[in-house]
């Protein structure tokens, strides 16, 4: 565009002075219509790749779940037995254990990333900003097979010693809650697996959070200060407010992220396909499932079930996102919008 | 009485009308303000008083608004601003290192350059500010609610909606909305900055309106850079000049026959 204007009014002031130079004008401006019909085009054709990888991918996943799904029926979501030798397959432990290590990521990762965004925005010195801010870019920039080596050969063994343990002991004995802690302590298994998802997805949630509070206008923030407002009442009823959608936009990505994790998690989280209530039991995920296993699936029906364990991941993203779309509309409607 | 050159209000409040002896609600000694190393404040002194609209004008960066900034101390939220000297409100100095800011800012209040409703309802956006000082009824609520807005000439026209957000609004109502907001909470003194440079002539005016009649009732500081409103709604202007406080007394003196040079450049338009 930058170019284009100038040209024009430079051609079309040479059009004024002489009427001679009509014809070349018009053919000026013809090639610029088709330069501006190819970039149009170019646009077009980038948009309309996204919706054909989409569908392909879908069709792909539905394809290759038919063979399993046909065999297995309906029980293929409500049963747990994983036998490849029978060619029994039932995926409940791990669409359970995807969903539990992504709750536990969820329940310890966003209030955390929540208070280091506060406190970058709203409380941090300005001299601690920076470094604080830089060793969170960093966490998100550590590979997720780290975060595996660092699960197992770290905050296992600790889990393990310590922190299980005393699980075990002060909340087992509690009624209700202490069905999640019960059993021996393993180190590996669902809770070891949702812990190193929360450190993965700390980050992303953190800086989104951190760049979504910024946006917050200060004279907004000054009002809000200017009413006596002490800063938890700020943050509360303006700030968190005023910004849900990219902080939900924040959460989504970090519940993205921890629910198709797969490196980390099939590090820890003890790959058995066993269901359990108490979160200190080894499981799997589906994402855990499929990378164990792809590499000796030689039995067409193996194959297809993995196929459609990953057909069921999608589906519960795709669910998430509808349902984050959804609290969306119902907040901006409690607001009066 | 500079009172006497502004059109008659209708008197809301049982307080004592205009005649009555003015007392001094603000009262500023020897007030230096720093960004920093900058001094943006060059020993101010003057008393607002109650019942008074007190105008500050003067060039872009002269330090009006700084100073309204210092009566409810919101430069506190920045680091390296800081004021010395003193300034009393209710018979206590304000700058003291252990003045409680919340309680502070619940006796001055302040409206801004832009509106800014909060993310929420309309009444919320009222029933917000007093609900941080007040656990009541929500009959009680509601009444407030709807005094506050009434007082703020808003009622009329948000009554059918007070469930929508405050976001839905005009951008001359939510300036309204944020005057019957800043008012709900009874404050002793209300700040207005540049209150209307971001609204339309027809919005202005009903700002102006307002702001005359809320004079029947509080003490006023309003920093603005239109001379017309400084000469209509104010009884007294304090003009302003690089941080130094030029000129100080009843309108209709600084806008008919100031006794400083500067003021008389400024308010006839040869500069700033």
């Amino acid at each position: 565009m930058a170019v284009l204007c100038p040209m024009t009014d430079e051609t079309l002031a040479a059009a004024a002075e002489e009427p001679r130079a009509a014809p070349g004008m018009t053919g000026t401006l013809r090639l610029y219509r088709r330069q501006d019909a190819v970039f149009r085009a170019i646009t077009f054709l980038s948009a309309a790749l996204v919706v054909v990888v989409l569908a392909g991918m879908i069709v792909f996943l539905a394809h290759g779940a038919i063979p399993a799904l046909t065999a297995m029926g309906p029980s293929f979501f409500w049963t747990s037995d994983w036998d490849t030798v029978e060619d029994v397959y039932g995926a409940l432990a791990p669409i359970a254990g995807t969903l539990i290590t992504a709750t536990i990521a969820m329940a310890i990762g966003i209030p955390v990333s929540f208070g280091i965004a506060m406190f970058l925005t709203e409380i941090c010195p300005s001299v601690l900003r920076r470094p604080i801010g830089t060793a969170i870019e960093l966490l998100a920039g550590i590979p997720s097979v780290v975060f595996g080596i660092w699960g197992l050969f770290y905050l296992t063994p600790v889990l393990q010693e310590y922190i299980q343990p005393a699980l075990i002991d002060y909340l087992g004995p509690l009624p209700v809650i202490g069905m999640l802690f019960q059993g021996p302590p393993f180190g590996i298994g669902i809770l070891d697996g949702g812990i190193v998802l929360a450190v993965m997805v700390l980050p992303y949630i953190t800086s989104i959070t951190r760049d979504v509070f910024m946006t917050v206008p200060p004279l907004l923030r000054e009002s809000a200060y200017g009413m006596g407002c002490t800063t938890t009442e700020v943050v509360w009823k303006i700030v968190i407010p005023y910004c849900r959608v990219g902080l939900i936009g924040g959460v989504m990505l970090g519940l993205g992220r921890a629910l198709g994790e797969t490196m980390a998690v099939t590090f820890v989280v003890g790959n058995t396909y066993q269901i359990s209530a108490s979160l200190l039991a080894p499981g799997t995920t589906i994402s855990a499932a499929i990378a164990n296993e792809f590499n000796e699936a030689f039995e067409e029906q193996h194959l297809s079930a993995l196929i459609a364990l990953g057909l069921v991941l999608f589906l519960i993203t795709f669910t998430v996102l509808a349902l984050a779309k959804w609290m969306l509309l119902a907040l901006d409607k409690r607001e009066g919008r | 009485m500079a009172g006497e050159t502004l059109t008659a209000r209708p008197t809301v409040s049982t307080r004592p009308a205009d005649d009555e002896a003015a007392t001094v609600k603000v009262s500023v000694r020897d007030l230096h303000f720093y960004y920093d190393t900058f001094e943006a404040l060059k020993n101010v002194n003057l008393d607002l008083e109650d019942r008074r609209v007190t105008a500050f004008v003067g060039p872009s960066g002269c330090g009006k608004s700084t100073l309204l900034r210092v009566f409810n101390r919101i430069y506190d939220l920045y680091p390296r601003q800081r004021a010395e000297g003193s300034v009393t409100i209710g018979g206590r100095n304000i700058l003291d290192r252990d003045q409680d800011l919340n309680a502070l800012r619940a006796m001055v209040g302040m409206v801004f350059q832009k509106p800014t409703p909060f993310p929420m309802t309309i009444y919320e956006n009222i029933a917000f500010g007093i609900r941080l000082y007040h656990s009541l009824p929500k009959a009680e609520l509601d009444d407030r609610v709807e005094h506050a807005l009434k007082r703020a000439a808003l009622w009329g026209e948000v009554r059918d909606k007070l469930g929508q957000s405050g976001l839905s609004l005009s951008g001359g109502q939510q300036q309204r909305l944020c005057i019957a907001r800043t008012i709900a909470t009874e404050p002793a003194v209300v700040l207005l900055d540049e209150p209307a440079s971001a609204l339309d002539p027809i919005s202005t005016a009903k700002v102006e309106e307002l702001i005359s009649e809320l004079r029947s009732d509080y003490c006023i500081a309003i920093v603005t850079h239109n001379m017309q409103q400084a000469a209509r709604s104010s009884d007294y202007t304090a003009f302003m000049y690089l941080g130094e406080l030029v000129e100080f007394g009843a309108t209709e003196k600084i806008f008919t026959n100031p006794s400083d040079k500067r003021t008389a450049d400024y308010i006839t338009g040869r500069f700033g």
